[in-house]
């Protein structure tokens, strides 16, 4: 009779996607009031600039979608910064056919070593996955000298991440693509249910039958992949790559997933809260820019915003063993 | 109207804990509902009623645990309110639960003086909390457990002992123990009665839940009964038969305790353990499960019994020896490999709570976690062929269920074993092994699990059962394996299973006598 949490259990994963869905509704109404009281016009009511934040959002949303993963085994990931650069300067120096295919495999490399540090070796990922951060850091910039590489996206690249079909971004399609895959494989799929079964009590899942030491590099893996394609896609829409380019992912993409109400100590939550919190990340952003606040400022909105959604979910919700 | 008042009168005077109304739902689960209930000084409360009766609930309002939604609490006269276990400790209620409440990376002296360490200068005096755990451990008669260690390094039943050794420092004036002795060996609970007698005779306030009828016999000086929340009847002991307490409790008649044993020629050996030996905790382990046989561990608490279940489930690396089974020998490296069908072994863990089941998912996600790979169509889980195996598995265990949706630790502990079995009878095993799968059950769900046991047997599966009850082990099995210091000393067999000869062979006692090979020890 621990759950006194009956009565809400239902509405228990639907609240945070609802509550940050309303704050996304907020903040356009907020923005364009601003804009048509200062500007007199309302951009954030126009398909093309919704379309083209989106766009940029794209890359923020196949990482969050990675990270999920990961973070409902109750790990974390924080390499994803410079998984994504290797993934984007590998791909711009071998380019041609190859170079989307070497984006996605340094990521799926990068995840099977932190998977295997985690599984076999038992080291925490908090660590472990800084630690391959650094050491990707390292690689890249003796590869490049410590300069911005030369080498330039290659045209599949640059269609993937500029170019539009039907007057939609191809990156979004990517985007929706990497979310049909993430909510397949955590709604239907058995992987998926394996998932959600390490994150609320690894030892049980192990007693279980469940090969947890292959599932937790599956879901390292995957979040590898991810942050590979977006690296791979990110230089398409820069035409290059460049030192540093993943940094601004990190925070943003813990900061989705937990606004869209997975629980940070794994175990819950659903993709769909996640696609909401890159969105209402990403309009924030665009929003803040708009008012032409200064960077320092930003982040201590951004910084409040995160904990304010934070408290809100957590109220009435106890940490059980 | 007259006796009424006059009942009242008296309650006011003596009792020290007096609840009146109350009522606590969760949900739409109705837990607890205008329950009146009272208990005196110096007297010990026995608390009976199955599992879903109420009795955890009723607990954990007078510890503060939960808070009622309707309803009074009086302590000696005065109403009270707990907010929350601390405002309950600090009017004197100590409690010890079904689950544990100890830090395991602390050490033994820090658990037991967690929530007021004796200070020094504003720091933790480590020596006096030393000496203060040392004090509380003897007086329950725990002097070998060592304060220094980490309450992780403990077994399960000295775990018990330091939590009781904790509530004890709290210096309660009401002792609450909900299943406090589940876990423990019949050496320790011994100690636990010494103590409740000490405690009595200070006059304390004791309350007792135990699902064994024997502890409470030997205890309560009065009882109370519960039923599907709602109080049914509080006596002295001794007012009332033990068949007609069982009567109150379930409602319904319980003909015979355990199933009859058939009486039919051994199967072929389904599990054949040849020396098998893991670190200095298994020694030469020899064993046969034949098919359709269920074999006993028995033995005090913590002499390899868990460790051998565990070593056959794969868990364990670096187990040497022979596991044959069904003619083929076999290395289990891990569970996954252990319930592949060429093996086919199930293991009901010890911890339901923490081993057995991932809590916060619904019953059915926990019941299909083991079968899922079979469950498949494509890529997918077939949510059609899923639901109807969930639903197979509910009936068949009968497991009370209002959803299959809703989450598993909605439903009381029975049941939430009953889902931790049928889970594996889902992947259809061939040898199932037991470790103490009805600790903490009421008796109606214990008497399930003893005919479910026997009918899987009379299917041909192999059965291999620890537990911590003899009587149950003498009851339930064809044979049982008596383990000492990580070998098995004696295996009982027939006339030959009795509680004197588990027993004896459990302390070792004639083990010097008895030189010859356990093999032979069953030959009369």
């Amino acid at each position: 009779m621990t759950a006194a949490s009956l009565n809400i259990s239902l509405s228990r994963d639907a609240r945070p996607i609802l509550i940050s869905a309303s704050f996304i509704l907020v903040i356009l109404i907020a923005g364009t009031f601003y804009t048509l009281s200062r500007l007199g016009t309302a951009p954030l009511l126009s398909p093309t600039y919704l379309l083209q934040q989106l766009q940029i959002g794209s890359f923020l949303g196949i990482v969050a979608a990675g990270m999920m993963i990961v973070i409902l085994i109750s790990q974390i990931d924080l390499s994803v910064p410079w998984t994504l650069t290797a993934a984007a300067m590998m791909a711009t120096a071998v380019g041609g056919p190859w170079a989307l295919p070497v984006g996605l495999g340094v990521g799926l490399l990068v995840g099977l070593v932190n998977g295997i540090g985690v599984a076999y070796l038992r080291i925490p990922s908090m660590i472990f996955t800084l630690g391959v951060n650094a050491v990707m850091r390292g690689l890249m910039v003796a590869h490049t000298g410590g300069f911005a590489p030369q080498t330039a996206a290659t045209d599949l690249m640059r269609w993937l991440a500029a170019d539009h079909s039907f007057g939609i971004p191809n990156a979004l399609f990517v985007w929706l693509a990497v979310s049909a895959l993430v909510a397949l494989i955590l709604r239907r799929m058995a992987l998926g249910r394996y998932i959600y079964a390490i994150g609320n009590k690894e030892a049980a899942a192990y007693l279980a039958g469940v090969n947890t030491r292959g599932v937790i590099i599956t879901c390292f893996v995957l979040c590898g992949i991810a942050a590979g394609l977006a690296g791979v896609l990110l230089a398409g829409y820069s035409t290059k790559a460049y030192q540093g380019m993943g940094d601004a992912y990190l925070l943003p993409s813990i900061a989705a997933v937990v606004i869209g109400g997975t629980n940070i100590l794994g175990g819950r939550g659903r993709y769909l809260g996640t696609l909401v919190g890159v969105i209402l990340i990403v309009l924030l952003n665009s929003v803040l820019s708009i008012m032409e606040m200064p960077e320092a400022g930003r982040q201590v909105i951004y910084g409040s915003v995160i904990i304010l959604m934070l408290l809100v979910y957590g109220r009435g919700e106890k940490v059980t063993s | 109207m007259v006796e009424e008042s006059r009942v009242e009168n008296t309650a006011k005077e003596r009792d020290f804990l007096v609840l009146s109304g109350i009522s606590k739902r969760y949900g739409g689960v109705v837990a607890l509902e205008n329950v009146d209930f009272a208990c005196e000084r110096g007297k010990i409360h026995a608390v009976l009623g199955e599992n879903g009766a109420g009795k955890s609930t009723l607990i954990k309002i007078v510890a503060g645990v939960v808070q009622p939604d309707a309803g009074t609490m009086r302590l000696e006269g005065e109403e009270v309110r707990f907010p929350s276990p601390s405002s309950a400790n600090a009017a004197g209620v100590a409690s010890i639960f079904q689950e544990l409440s100890l830090l395991p990376d602390l050490s033994v002296a820090d658990n037991i003086s967690i929530t007021s360490p004796p200070r020094r200068l504003g720091f933790i005096d480590t020596k006096a909390q030393r000496r203060r755990a040392e004090a509380l451990l003897a007086e329950i008669g725990c002097e070998d457990v060592n304060p220094l260690m980490r309450v992780r390094d403990l077994p399960l039943s000295r775990r018990q002992m330091v939590e009781i050794a904790k509530a004890l420092g709290q210096k309660p004036q009401l002792f609450v123990l909900d299943e406090a002795t589940s876990a423990l060996t019949s050496a320790d609970v011994e100690k636990v009665y010494a103590m409740l007698a000490r405690l009595k005779a200070q006059n304390i306030a004791i309350l007792y839940i135990s699902h064994r009828m024997h502890e409470v016999e030997a205890l309560a000086d009065r009882a109370s009964v519960f039923r599907n929340g709602r109080h049914i009847e509080t006596f002295d002991w001794g007012r009332r038969s033990t068949g007609e307490i069982v009567q109150l409790m379930i409602g319904r008649d319980i003909a015979t305790q355990y199933p009859p044993k058939p009486l039919r020629p051994k199967g072929k050996p389904a599990l054949k353990l040849g020396n098998l030996c893991w670190e200095r905790r298994l020694e030469a382990i020899s064993l046969e499960v034949a098919a359709g046989e269920i074999v006993g561990l028995g033995g005090l608490d913590g002499q390899g019994q868990k460790t051998l279940l565990l070593a056959l489930f794969g868990v364990l690396r670096g187990v040497t020896g022979e596991i044959v089974i069904n003619g083929k020998p076999v290395r289990p490296s891990s569970p996954a490999f252990a319930k592949s069908p060429s093996v086919g072994i199930a293991l009901v863990p010890e911890d339901r709570k923490t081993e057995g089941l991932m809590l916060p998912m619904s019953i059915a996600d926990n019941l299909a976690i083991a079968s899922l790979h079979t469950l498949e169509t494509g890529p997918f889980v077939d949510r059609a062929k899923e639901r109807s195996a969930v639903e197979k598995g509910i009936a068949r265990l009968r497991i009370k269920v209002g959803d299959s949706k809703d989450a598993v630790s909605t439903l009381s502990g029975g049941n939430q074993q009953k889902v931790v079995i049928a889970k594996w009878l889902m992947t259809e095993p061939g040898i199932i092994l037991l470790n103490d799968p009805t600790r903490g059950i009421d008796v109606g769900t214990k008497q399930e699990i003893y005919r479910l046991m026997r009918e899987l047997a009379d299917q041909g599966v192999a059965i291999l059962f620890y537990s911590t009850d003899y009587d149950e082990l003498i009851g339930c099995c064809d044979r049982v394996a008596i383990m000492y210091d990580g070998r098995i000393v004696r295996e009982l067999e027939g006339t030959d299973l009795t509680e004197h000869n588990i027993i004896t062979s459990a302390l070792n006692i004639d083990g010097a006598a008895a030189t010859s090979p356990p093999g032979e020890a069953t030959h009369v």
